[in-house]
């Protein structure tokens, strides 16, 4: 995919290591890891905020990629992608139950994100080489703000609602257009 | 909220639910039906592919944080615990549990196992309010469990359930806040036959929700889960060591 936010050979590397772990070679699993844990953590981090929440997740991402290594279909996506969205649904998941079943007085949604995982701070960090970059600077800041929120810190509708004080109705629509506008502008 | 799996999307619907997925905004019923449509729907794999390559930009934004020393070991850990099992000795039912080399705590354990069937059993109303209540707060909600397994402290508190499915998943969820002390970890276990001995099933560092990895592991009626307190990269000798925080055994749910 011409978008794609890896080097080709970063990714051949991956998906080569995804064929040999579905053949059991855990020596692949090892290169993965020495590969992307160090910004798996980072990515599980923003979302989950404590730095033991976010082990977990990575932990058990590399089970479950070792475990499914084997469904990985490169025809239907990059190696890559496919690593980060099996670290983003565990860490979500680990994210939804711990608010769930909290017992501290501070949940995890409620607790400071460090400024870094601000929206505007993250946007300054995209690389303007992106696509996404230009695309989601056409949105108005807030609207902006509320993408990134999701995907950055793992909020929910209700989530965003209370904290940029909206109705959750009007947060649900704004997304609605906001992804659409960015569906227009990546083509 | 979402259109019915049966109904074609418009293209901006599907992009748009796309783009909410990957996002991570979809939750319960919709995230389920979502997935359920995700399996047969190619154009719409194809566009949750499309947001993931575009978000793939902010992640790579995320600061490198270089993982603790420790979490490959517990990786590993758990992959030796996932590996198929090589020739296992074959259901037995000698009336001598075996007995091993570390000494009589097993042999304690497993002895009280009859005890804490018992609790169990007591137990058996609360194991069915529990699973009904239980079932409305999972994401899967529309799955049943076919077995549940309350596992109680030995005051007889409830801790933890664990559940069993129809696809072959099990799951435990805590009940109870059980304090982990620094350096140490929750290991669960599973054991369906005294000669086999019990096997490690997962191994988490503060009590959550989690699926349990038992592979191909029997998983039969009256089968024995407990949690028990091990070092962090989980028990050294692949069998419990440390104290029993809590136990029970599976039933048929209704």
């Amino acid at each position: 995919m011409a978008t794609s936010a890896t080097l080709p050979k970063q990714a051949t590397e991956i998906e080569a290591a995804l064929r040999a772990c579905a053949s059991g070679d855990k020596l692949a699993l090892k290169r993965i890891y020495e590969a992307e844990s160090a910004r798996m953590l980072g990515v599980a981090q923003r979302l989950l905020k404590r730095r033991a929440l976010a082990e977990e997740a990575v932990q058990d991402a590399f089970v479950l990629i070792w475990r499914h290594a084997a469904r990985f279909d490169p025809e239907r996506g990059s190696g890559l992608t496919w690593i980060y969205a099996i670290l983003r649904n565990r860490a979500l998941s680990i994210l939804r139950d711990e608010k769930r079943t909290e017992t501290s007085d501070t949940p995890v949604a409620e607790q400071t994100a460090s400024e870094e995982d601000d929206p505007e701070t993250v946007m300054s960090k995209l690389s303007d080489a992106k696509a996404l970059r230009a695309c989601l600077e056409q949105l108005p800041e807030q609207r902006r703000g509320i993408v990134l929120l999701a995907f950055v810190q793992g909020l929910t509708h209700g989530e965003i609602a209370g904290r940029l004080k909206l109705p959750i109705g009007t947060v649900k629509s704004w997304i609605r257009r906001s992804l659409l506008a960015l569906k227009e502008c990546l083509g | 909220m979402s259109p019915s799996p049966d109904m074609p999307l418009t293209p901006s619907e599907r992009d748009a639910l796309a783009g909410e997925y990957v996002l991570g905004l979809l939750e319960g019923a919709d995230l389920a039906a979502f997935e359920r449509r995700l399996e047969a729907d190619a154009e719409l794999a194809a566009s949750v592919e499309r947001w993931r390559q575009h978000f793939a930009a902010i992640d790579a934004t995320a600061p490198a944080i270089p993982p603790s020393p420790e979490l490959w070991r517990r990786i590993e850990t758990e992959l030796a615990a996932i590996t198929p099992l090589a020739a296992r000795p074959a259901a037995t039912t000698a009336p001598v549990p075996p007995i091993p080399s570390s000494g009589s705590r097993f042999s304690d354990w497993w002895n009280s196992l009859f005890v804490w069937r018992g609790a169990a059993l007591a137990g058996a109303l609360a194991t069915l309010l529990l699973a009904a209540s239980l079932v409305g707060a999972l994401d899967r909600a529309r799955r049943q469990p076919v077995m549940v397994a309350v596992l109680l402290t030995e005051t007889n508190v409830a801790a933890a359930v664990v559940n069993t499915f129809r696809d072959g998943r099990v799951e435990m969820l805590p009940l109870q806040a059980i304090a982990v002390p620094e350096g140490k970890a929750l290991e669960i276990w599973t054991l369906w036959d005294r000669a086999v001995g019990p096997r490690s099933v997962g191994l988490i560092e503060r009590p959550r929700a989690t699926a349990l990895r038992l592979d191909q592991l029997p998983l039969g009626a009256n089968q024995l889960f407990e949690i028990t307190l091990e070092p962090a990269t989980g028990s050294p000798t692949g069998r419990p060591t440390g104290p029993v925080i809590a136990k029970g055994t599976t039933s048929q749910a209704l």
